[in-house]
């Protein structure tokens, strides 16, 4: 079932030298279940702030943050950390791999909270690390790996628990075009043959054109969304 | 998989998990070897017998005792049996053995001190030779002398011959193992008489009279009861005597040289300490180096007590590679300085005591050095962590 998130008057506050910084500011959007969203605006606009909240890496001061009905804000951080285990997956820039373990090992990590044997855990694993395309890659370590290889196993660990949103802050940020495009066009499919929720930070309009919609921040603040749906010339 | 994490976790900066597990092994066998001479040390107060007394001079222990008072002793009501107990003092030839050898009566001796088996030769042949002696397993081991071997002494105390310089021959017609942990195998006894018969015939000079006496006590009898008799007994002179139990005589005896033990054990809570700040130090850097790690682990929905309880387990991990090589190491050391300790420390020994203080040390010391990444870890909110650079 695709998962749908709400925010409504979301704010989140952060001091920094003695100053405060509002970085959302009573923020309301509403993204649909099974949309491929990319989000775009100036640094500092929020953009990373939104996906934590998002994905239940932090909690907003004063607002609703719901994702497929779970309100995020009343969650303890135990319960949100098997919130996040059950629900969605996270992709970042750096690719944040454990360089002391294997692609598939990468992969397996977030199977580990989940009720399996080791065979079965290897097996989703290694469907997972089929699904980006590097099952032959898989006994490989990071560091033997290009960029848009380190990305395409992030994605696979973010997806081996199957959870419904996914969560990427600027995945493409490090990698060449090519590979970028290749790792996009995987968060694609996820989204439109596995019905994934997505929602991707970027400040690449190229990489945004391959969502269904855009969504702009300004200054913590909606700017804007945009349909890709009815833009010519979309991925 | 949490298994594989923390080893590989480990093995990622081997030089550095390599020196602190090898500073681990060194401080625990270090401390193992420090808490067995402690107990071996104090061994011989823990476990005296409690059917023996010592009667010594009120006025100090190397004040020599007469000859007489041994049949007024064996006299007092409730003394099964008495031995007389004289430091010789005497040194092994130029090659600076020095052991402790006394004069003592070997009837009784044998009985009052069941803890002394005998391995090879046999008190028997021991009693029918005047200048026979029966020697520890560690002394025997220590010098290579074995049945039959003459063992040459020169003392001070007791110059023999016209120069003074004249050796006194024993020979070795008995070689015991202590069977309890009080006694020691570093010691020589020799025929009291043998002395008392050189010095009344004027080959050797000395002190007349006896250093100690030892009574054994009959079952069911007061202690008390015989060291207020026994000191009575000689209240009015020629020398007054202090009758203690053979643990308190004991205890006064290793107390000359200080507080050992609480010196040893100081020696060996400085060396924990040192190693605390070495592992905590390791642990510390490793939970800095890997808190963006942490953050992943976090988001990918590992609970706060579970990446806590992960460095923890390294820690612990670390201490207990470095516990196997350090008992290892220990029982390597004891080895080698059983033949010098156990003289005064008659009791060491790397027994089961000693390791389950040692692990449960090194345990704690584990414990303790990994909480305080562990609980930073913990603490830390994901998107702090996930900020940190690589």
């Amino acid at each position: 079932m695709a998962v749908a998130i709400t925010l409504r008057s979301v704010t989140k506050t952060y001091s920094r030298g003695g100053e405060t910084l509002r970085v959302l500011d009573e923020l309301d959007l509403d993204m649909d279940g099974g949309t491929f969203y990319a989000l775009m605006g100036p640094s500092g606009s929020g953009k990373t702030t939104l996906l934590n909240l998002v994905g239940g890496l932090d909690h907003c001061d004063s607002g609703l943050v719901q994702v497929g009905g779970d309100d995020l804000n009343s969650l303890s951080a135990s319960e949100l950390a098997a919130w996040r285990s059950a629900n969605v997956g996270f992709v970042f820039q750096g690719f944040n791999l454990l360089p002391v373990l294997s692609a598939r090992e990468n992969v397996e990590l977030p199977l580990l909270l989940a009720p399996l044997s080791r065979k079965q855990r290897r097996e989703q694993a290694e469907r997972a690390l089929e699904l980006v395309g590097l099952k032959d890659r898989m006994k490989h370590k990071p560091r033997e790996l290009s960029g848009g290889q380190e990305q395409r196993v992030a994605i696979a660990r973010a997806i081996a628990t199957d959870p419904q949103v996914l969560l990427a802050d600027e995945p493409t940020g490090d990698l060449d075009r090519e590979s970028a495009d290749a790792v996009l066009q995987i968060m694609q499919r996820l989204n439109r043959e596995l019905n994934k929720t997505v929602l991707m930070v970027t400040h690449d309009p190229q990489a945004a054109t391959y969502a269904d919609q855009t969504i702009h921040l300004d200054k913590g603040k909606l700017g804007g969304i945009e349909d890709n749906r009815t833009e010519a010339g979309a991925n | 998989m949490p298994w594989t994490l923390l080893f590989r976790n480990m093995i990622g900066h081997p030089v550095r998990s390599t020196l602190t597990v090898l500073s681990v092994a060194v401080a625990l066998a270090l401390l193992c070897v420090l808490d067995a001479t402690a107990r071996g040390y104090t061994a011989a107060v823990d476990l005296a017998a409690q059917n023996r007394l010592v009667v010594m001079s009120q006025v100090s222990l190397f004040v020599p005792l007469p000859l007489s008072y041994q049949s007024k002793i064996q006299q007092v009501e409730g003394v099964k049996t008495t031995t007389k107990f004289q430091w010789f003092g005497g040194e092994f030839g130029d090659r600076g053995g020095f052991f402790a050898q006394f004069g003592i009566d070997a009837e009784s001796f044998e009985s009052m001190y069941p803890e002394i088996g005998l391995v090879e030769g046999s008190f028997e042949e021991f009693r029918g030779e005047r200048t026979g002696c029966v020697i520890g397993k560690g002394l025997a081991d220590q010098f290579g002398w074995a049945i039959g071997d003459s063992v040459p002494l020169t003392t001070p105390l007791f110059p023999r011959g016209k120069s003074g310089e004249e050796a006194w021959t024993f020979v070795v017609r008995g070689i015991y193992k202590a069977l309890r942990p009080n006694f020691d195998e570093q010691t020589m006894f020799f025929h009291f008489d043998y002395l008392r018969e050189s010095l009344e015939a004027g080959a050797a000079l000395g002190p007349p009279g006896v250093g100690t006496y030892a009574i054994e006590i009959d079952s069911g009898v007061r202690a008390e009861t015989v060291m207020t008799a026994v000191d009575g007994l000689f209240e009015n002179g020629p020398q007054r005597v202090r009758t203690t139990p053979e643990a308190e005589f004991n205890r006064q005896f290793l107390s000359m040289m200080g507080n050992i033990p609480l010196l040893l054990r100081s020696i060996g809570g400085a060396v924990l300490f040192a190693i605390f700040f070495a592992v905590l130090n390791t642990m510390l850097m490793a939970g800095r180096e890997r808190t963006r790690d942490l953050g992943i682990m976090k988001a990918l929905g590992f609970k706060n007590g579970y990446i806590g309880a992960m460095l923890v387990m390294e820690s612990m991990l670390l201490i207990l590679i470095g516990s196997v090589l350090g008992i290892a190491l220990a029982h390597l050391l004891a080895g080698i300085m059983k033949p010098f300790v156990s003289g005064w420390a008659p009791g060491f020994a790397i027994d089961g005591a000693v390791l389950l203080n040692g692990l449960a040390m090194a345990a704690a010391l584990g414990l303790i050095s990994g909480l305080a990444p562990g609980l930073r870890a913990a603490k830390i909110l994901p998107v702090r962590a996930l900020r940190e650079d690589a």
